[in-house]
């Protein structure tokens, strides 16, 4: 099968520091492919080089075959490639059904129809609806998204995300700050997703890693230290020593 | 008259008045009472300063659509409309004088094409080093205006302006020197921009802008390309400053350089924040607020800037959203 998202030798250096240093990795579609490593590791910095948030200082990044490496953000957005951030990056001022709508709106067209409502596309409207009805936040579309609980903002978050059809979704730490009921309740909606399309995630909850990937990445110190299936990571000599066995590495053990 | 200034944008009203009718109801009423207020006005120069408040409520409201809208701080408006008054003005003196229309569209498109390439420049940037570029570049048509002496008449500005005949829907109502024509002429002029930035700002468009405002980041992750509506926004608002600019020139029948100076920039900025940007009819009711304030104010006194800037300062404090906040500020203390 042939790879979605490819990085080649994928750099990043801020100054002196090498905050990812020659990552290659391959990502599947209808997979979900996390990445891990202890804080500092880079992982975040991969997935800005990814996303185009971050210019790569070497390396590529090929997406269907293509170089996509020096291609604006909308542009890889467009083309199928989606994120979330760590920082939950909504539209806050706006109701939450706006939030999901202009996403949609940007996607399907209808941006320059200005003597039209806009609720007047008939299409985005029933895609928003959908996305909503689908990651359950209908009953509070109307409300504006600085209101909603903070679990909320980060599904809200999600669903914008989703707003493209990406083909690849790529979710940096979706669960954090979460209850452990919203967790279940994400990482629940995440594995769904991943049956649809690739899906890069980042994730510190080692259980909801363990749980819902095919396939791990280490990263450590910017490089990646190990790569395979969620049970050979946990047998994995090198990764346990780069967490020091750090609690964090704790539910691995279980496996 | 009254009937055929109203005929165009009528239907367009009544579409509207479906959802939020008292809203729009006192809009209605407010364009009513402007319509009649010339013929009711015993003094002319009260006519004539209606008539420069409307002219500024556009430039306020097209800022606006920049800075309340689109999240983008313009220090220096005002230039726009400048160069639209002053190619407005050119036009009229060194091309042709037969038409007001066409006037008004060489101001429009001139000042459009100045702004095009500013633009594209400026949405390279964001926040602060945005609105430094609109000072910078504000600056230098300032200087421009004002050291051009062979084109712009230098600090003496165009004189000498031929006054066209105002028509209004193909009714040629009077020259445009006669100021109950002009004070109506600006009234339909500044009505239709109006309802046409309402008509854009709540369109698939105005939300594109406005995701831009909220999140810029984001917008770009949802596949928006930011550089690309940040100059739609922004041609928009030059466009229309271009327009306020050609209804300036021909209501004045002349211009200065002092106009595109930064103080009138900052003035420009104060009637947005004033009225509550983010709402488009704020800052029509905040450059009226503001030009009442500064014509009041000196008559008191020569030295009036300072009771200005203290009025601005105590609104700035306990009106932080403008007037266009009221509603909502007493809505909220009715509640407690």
């Amino acid at each position: 099968m042939e790879p979605i998202l490819t990085t080649k030798d994928l750099s990043r250096h801020f100054g002196g520091v090498l905050a990812v240093n020659l990552v290659s990795l391959n990502v599947y579609d209808r997979q979900v492919h996390s990445i891990i490593g202890p804080n500092g590791a880079g992982k975040t910095t991969l997935i800005n080089v990814i996303t185009g948030r971050l210019g790569a200082s070497e390396g590529q990044v090929l997406y269907q075959g293509r170089d996509i490496t020096h291609r604006p953000v909308y542009e890889r957005v467009r083309q199928g490639i989606s994120r979330t951030f760590q920082i939950t990056s909504i539209f806050m001022g706006l109701s939450v059904q706006e939030n999901v709508r202009i996403a949609v709106q940007s996607h399907l067209g209808g941006s320059l129809s200005i003597f039209k409502p806009r609720g007047g596309l008939t299409e985005v409207n029933a895609k928003t609806g959908a996305i909503l009805e689908r990651v359950g936040l209908t009953d509070v579309n109307r409300q504006p998204a600085n209101s909603l609980a903070h679990g909320d903002q980060r599904v809200l978050e999600v669903a914008i995300a989703l707003a493209g059809d990406p083909k690849v979704l790529l979710l940096d730490e979706p669960a954090a700050g979460m209850s452990p009921a919203e967790t279940d309740q994400i990482s629940e909606l995440i594995s769904a997703l991943g049956k649809e399309m690739a899906v890069v995630l980042v994730e510190h909850d080692m259980e909801v890693v363990m749980k819902i990937s095919e396939h791990i990445t280490v990263l450590h110190q910017g490089g990646v230290i190990a790569r395979g299936t969620p049970r050979e990571i946990a047998s994995d000599k090198q990764v346990r020593d780069a967490y020091l066995g750090g609690d964090q590495w704790a539910p691995l053990t279980k496996i | 008259m009254n009937s055929t200034a109203t005929a165009a944008p009528g239907g367009l009203i009544f579409r509207a008045l479906r959802d939020n009718p008292r809203g729009k109801l006192i809009l209605l009423g407010v364009f009513v009472f402007l319509v009649i207020l010339p013929f009711i006005l015993p003094n002319r120069f009260y006519v004539r300063l209606v008539n420069e408040i409307m002219i500024y409520a556009l430039l306020a409201m097209s800022l606006d659509v920049l800075l309340g809208y689109t999240g983008l701080l313009s220090f220096m408006h005002n230039a726009y409309l400048g160069i639209g008054a002053y190619s407005t003005g050119l036009f009229l003196m060194h091309a042709w004088s037969g038409s007001v229309w066409l006037a008004m569209l060489a101001g429009v498109l001139c000042t459009m094409a100045v702004a095009l390439p500013v633009g594209w420049v400026q949405v390279r940037t964001g926040g602060l080093a945005f609105a430094l570029l609109t000072l910078a570049f504000g600056m230098m048509f300032f200087t421009v205006a004002w050291k051009w002496y062979p084109v712009t008449g230098g600090d003496d500005g165009l004189m000498g302006l031929p006054q066209p005949t105002l028509s209004l829907l193909g009714i040629n109502l009077a020259s445009s020197g006669n100021s109950t024509a002009m004070y109506l002429f600006t009234l339909g002029v500044v009505t239709v921009c109006f309802l046409f930035t309402w008509r854009v700002i709540h369109s698939p468009l105005g939300a594109v802008l406005e995701a831009i405002r909220e999140n810029e980041e984001r917008a770009a992750f949802v596949g928006i390309n930011v550089r690309r509506y940040k100059l739609i926004g922004w041609m928009l608002a030059c466009g229309l400053a271009g327009a306020a600019g050609s209804l300036y020139i021909l209501y004045r029948g002349y211009t200065g350089p002092g106009v595109m100076g930064a103080f009138e920039g900052a003035g420009v900025l104060m009637m947005v924040l004033l009225g509550g940007m983010g709402s488009l009819w704020g800052p029509l009711v905040g450059a009226a607020i503001f030009i009442f304030m500064k014509d009041f104010l000196s008559s008191l006194t020569e030295d009036w800037e300072i009771l200005v800037g203290i009025i601005v300062i105590l609104l700035v404090l306990f009106l932080p959203r403008g007037v266009a906040g009221l509603p909502d500020l007493l809505r909220r203390t009715k509640a407690e």
